[in-house]
């Protein structure tokens, strides 16, 4: 019997795994136990901070100064495109141009397809914001090209020449998670004010998605198809243009899907400086006023254009089948007619407020609510407070209080509680699990001290140790690296309250999404339900969000809190769902055959196969996290966030892009490790 | 016949001694239409009036925070309300720079200061006298702020007034940054609506004010000494225990506007809108659902008596 025993604890002791995690726990002990001696430990002091921000914002501004000639240059040239795009979108009459998009959609994707693209539009009308959506689509117009060009670039060159690949990789990670709140104010400097610094932020945000595709599908087309080519005796350009772009083009099409998405999700940034009234501005106004309904309507306009370019986009991409032109020609035939005989009797759409009584309903039903409902949700908000986000925040000794829990923490109780981390930690080492140990021995170790209160040299080692067991000694240096500079630059109590608020919604999130998931994978109904809410979570502007939270849980973490999980939980639903449907078939008539029940397949079959893909999910939930962080900052929090906020009012590009970049840090190190671990699951399955 | 012409234009030329030329009238002035409702009030009477001078005047969105650099670029050519409580320190650096020019003041009479919607009085008696916040700071207190009261403050970008009044009056209030002005405006409605306590840093005018009932604390008047001579006022070891300092709301336009639309930068400079004008047409758009421009030109009609002395003297 202890022979058996033995075995494992002996082998297990030499793994990365338990060498890691036992000298985070020690640095963990040391620096607890000498924190009364050397407060620096936990606090890095200020005299050591470099002044970074201030460098970063003179060279900056130095090398912007240089550039700003050629890049005015470029915004002037961007505003003739902008101009025409305005032009034809404004001046076309509303009938033609909806009878252009139902015909578009017949041709594309029949009956159906029609009828979205002309009870969209029709909305977009309805709700008498329509000249305010031709702005938003002019800019997309035109942001859409250059993002598709930009991308299109950069996956050819990373194709092209491997040696970049991993360089050009990281610049289009930085693209995607430096907040794009952080670079406004640089970008108005170099190109001026109005709509080109929107039409350029959402631009670089949109082409990231491209290039990925481009790379992805000019790598996937088969070997034979390259070497054919070769042979034909084309020049690399003509191989590449005639031959291995055109067999790669579903994949590049999925790429523009993507990246008209992205561009249309920027669309409310652009809207943050101004100069063009778009819908943007109008979600900006409303939303400055509380006004949920009004919000939540022009919210829907873009929800509405991302639904019908999704939708349409993807047919072009995916589906060979065309529809009958005799249709289109009479569906603009009969526009065209309309236009004409009505036009002088049909009222000007910024007239029209046939939304407005839908709008006052949803007001009200959200002032009912609140009115109904504000006591339990008070106490929900409380307890969710005083026993899971405070301790989380400042840890056990400072968040129990005898206001909230009813007792004083003494020191006695601190002993006490390591001591039964430490008696778990011992039972499960006992019983083979070394590494499991020391985690919850470390898990209690954060839980006493809070996570915004954690010594700066175990939390690099932590990160340098999960680096080492994700992906070897380079991700372990590049982790600590990279937080170091956030350390130096003095950003590193915001970073920690950051990684607090985002940490605890990514964690509610794995959990809740994932069950949700799993019911959405075992009953095709409840993803019936599901699916539309979570497209809706997506595409809606943020700031949509921002007022029914605060209206039912006011100004705090909690609301923060919320309003990332509502974001950040669909990628998990999502990545869960779609993972455990996919197992293939023969894995599954194989335990099927072999009489397995309903919960040994998903427990045995489903779950660790699907474990890599919910692990993608997991990666992309923490980005979403990170990205809704800046916009939950609207609402009050005190992290990174905030800072980017305080510098774009400023115009104080150093902190701006320092803060930034300290987001896009925390972000990367996250994304990396959580690949990592995915990577080791992927060949664990011999996938 | 030619020295009676010459007589004549030399009396024109005479009379436009006081009145400034016009400039470029072909060219559009950008007036700068910021995020709330009063201020696109003052920005279109604004136009209205240098319209009736015979420019040409367009409206153009422009994010508050970040629109001096615009206007130093030549971009945007008038702001025609910016507060001195929120106005961002970039607005200084381009002033330094030259490329922005103030105009004065606006002449809205404004105030900031602690607030309360109505029904909070009953939680609190004793209020709006500041003292009376001493005893039922608990009354305010939530889960992020125990055992302190709550006090919603503006957000960190427009500095922090709210917390300073707590430190400098040693009230037990814990202030929380809003985050925006959507923010502030949530925790009075969801205030109003379901009868919670509430303490927030407020500025009228504001159309908020009166659609919520918002009333101010009275704190000792905010004389200069209170804000530099810790001995000053209630608090004999702080400053800044006393009300706001008094608000200042001004106009600037871009430094290039005196020289290329002289009569503009004149009516610009000599225009003055009253909160009693104000406020009214606030509510007529947040509250009654009006256009900003009819609202706009209605009060023009009303008011012609206002406003035509200003466009004249600059262009007769």
């Amino acid at each position: 019997m202890s022979a058996i025993t033995d075995a494992p604890v002996t082998r297990s002791r030499l793994t990365i795994g338990t060498q890691a995690a036992l000298i985070t726990l020690l640095v963990g002990a040391i620096c607890l136990a000498l924190e009364p001696v050397a407060p620096w430990l936990v606090k890095w002091p200020a005299a050591w901070v470099l002044p970074a921000t201030d460098w970063v914002g003179t060279i900056l501004t130095s090398v912007l100064t240089t550039m700003k000639p050629v890049a005015r240059g470029f915004s002037a040239l961007m505003a003739y495109p902008m101009d025409w795009a305005n032009f034809v979108l404004n001046g076309t009459p509303w009938p033609l141009v909806i009878g252009i998009v139902t015909a578009v959609g017949w041709y594309l994707g029949g009956l159906p397809m029609a009828t979205l693209g002309f009870l969209g539009l029709s909305f977009v009308l309805a709700s008498g914001y329509w000249s305010e959506s031709m702005n938003t689509l002019a800019l997309v117009a035109v942001s859409v090209p250059l993002a598709l060009i930009v991308g299109g670039a950069i996956g050819v060159l990373a194709n092209e020449v491997p040696r970049m690949k991993n360089a050009l990789q990281a610049v289009l990670d930085i693209m995607q998670t430096v907040p794009t709140f952080a670079y406004l104010t640089p970008l108005l400097l170099l190109f001026g004010f109005g709509p080109v610094v929107g039409l350029i932020a959402s631009a670089i945000y949109a082409a990231p998605p491209m290039a990925r595709n481009v790379l992805l599908g000019l790598e996937r087309v088969e070997s034979e198809v390259k070497e054919a080519a070769v042979m034909a005796g084309g020049t690399r350009l003509q191989q590449l243009f005639q031959v291995e772009i055109p067999s790669a083009s579903t994949q590049i099409m999925v790429g523009v899907n993507q990246c008209l998405m992205a561009a249309l999700s920027m669309v409310i940034i652009a809207a943050v400086i101004g100069g063009f009234n778009d819908i943007g501005w109008e979600v900006l106004l409303t939303m400055r006023k509380a006004q949920f309904g009004e919000a939540l309507i022009a919210g829907m306009v873009i929800v509405v254009f991302a639904m019908v370019i999704d939708r349409m986009s993807g047919a072009l991409a995916t589906e060979r089948k065309r529809y009958d032109t005799r249709v289109v020609w009479g569906l603009l035939g009969f526009a065209v007619i309309f236009t004409v005989a009505f036009w002088t009797r049909l009222p000007a759409p910024s007239d029209l407020t046939l939304l407005d009584p839908v709008s006052d309903a949803l007001d009200n039903g959200l002032t009912d609510f609140t009115r109904a409902n504000g006591a339990s949700l008070d106490a929900f908000k409380n307890n969710s407070m005083f026993y899971v986000l405070l301790p989380l925040r400042i840890g056990l000794d400072q968040a129990v209080l005898p206001f909230t829990w009813g007792f004083t923490w003494t020191s006695n109780m601190s002993t006490g509680f390591f001591l039964t981390g430490a008696a778990i930690g011992a039972v499960l080492a006992w019983r083979g699990h070394v590494t499991r140990g020391v985690m919850v021995l470390i898990g209690f170790g954060m839980l006493e001290t809070g996570v915004s209160n954690l010594p700066w040299p175990f939390v690099l080692t932590g990160a340098a140790a999960l680096g080492w067991v994700a992906g070897g000694p380079r991700l372990a240096v590049l982790s600590a690296g990279l937080l170091s500079t956030i350390l130096v630059s003095g950003l590193w109590d915001r970073a920690l309250l950051s990684l607090y608020l985002s940490g605890a919604a990514v964690f509610a999130c794995a959990i809740v999404g994932g069950l949700i998931g799993l019911m959405s994978a075992i009953s095709p109904l409840a993803w019936k339900i599901v699916r539309p809410i979570c497209d809706m979570l997506q595409t809606i502007p943020l700031f949509v969000f921002l007022i029914p939270v605060l209206m039912v849980f006011q100004i705090g973490e909690f609301s923060a809190f919320l309003a990332i999980c509502a974001y950040a939980i669909v990628p998990m639903i999502r990545y869960t769902r779609h993972g455990l449907v996919n197992t293939p078939e023969e894995m599954m008539e194989a335990a099927i055959a072999s009489g397995a029940t309903q919960f040994q397949i998903m427990r045995d079959i489903k779950a660790p196969y699907a474990a890599p893909t919910i692990l993608l999910g997991l990666n992309q939930t923490i980005l979403y996290a990170f990205a809704m962080l800046v916009i939950a900052a609207l609402i009050g929090t005190t992290g990174l966030g905030q800072s980017i906020y305080l510098a774009l009012g400023k115009a104080d590009i150093g902190l701006g892009i320092s803060a930034g970049a300290a987001m896009a840090i925390l972000a990367l190190v996250a994304d990396r490790l959580v690949q990592g671990f995915a990577e080791e699951r992927r060949k664990a399955l011999g996938l | 016949m030619k020295t009676i012409g010459l007589g004549i234009a030399l009396t024109a030329l005479a009379g436009t001694v006081h009145a400034a030329e016009l400039g470029a009238v072909d060219e559009p002035i950008k007036l700068a239409v910021n995020e709330w409702t009063g201020q696109h009030v003052s920005t279109h009477v604004a136009g209205e009036m240098l319209k009736a001078a015979g420019y040409n005047v367009e409206y153009v969105t422009a994010g508050y925070m970040n629109m001096y650099q615009a206007m130093t670029d030549g971009e945007l050519h008038a702001a025609l309300e910016i507060w001195s409580s929120n106005v961002s320190e970039e607005y200084a650096k381009h002033i330094d720079a030259g490329g922005v020019t103030e105009l004065g003041d606006l002449g809205l009479d404004a105030k900031e200061g602690i607030a309360y919607p109505a029904h909070v009085a009953e939680m609190c008696p004793g209020l709006p006298a500041w003292e009376a916040l001493k005893e039922c700071a608990q009354n305010f207190a939530t889960a992020e702020t125990l055992p302190a009261g709550r006090l919603v403050d503006y957000p960190a970008d427009w500095g922090t007034p709210g917390a300073d009044r707590m430190t400098g009056l040693e009230l037990p209030f814990k202030a929380v940054p809003a985050g925006s002005e959507g923010a502030l405006i949530a925790e009075l409605r969801a205030s109003t609506e379901r009868k919670s306590p509430l303490l927030i840093t407020f500025w009228q005018p504001h159309w908020a004010m009166s659609a919520y009932d918002v009333q101010f604390v009275e704190l000792p008047a905010g004389e200069d000494a209170c804000f530099t001579d810790a001995s000053w006022g209630p608090n004999p070891n702080a400053v800044n225990d006393c009300d706001f300092a008094p608000t200042r709301i001004f106009k600037a336009s871009w430094s290039g506007m005196e020289d290329k639309w002289p009569a503009a930068f004149e009516i610009l400079s000599n225009y003055t809108l009253d909160v009693a004008d104000q406020q009214p047409m606030m509510g007529a758009i947040d509250v009654d659902g009006g256009s900003v421009e009819d609202v706009v030109a209605a009060w023009m009609s009303e008011n012609e008596g206002t406003w035509r002395p200003v466009v004249d003297a600059a262009t007769k």
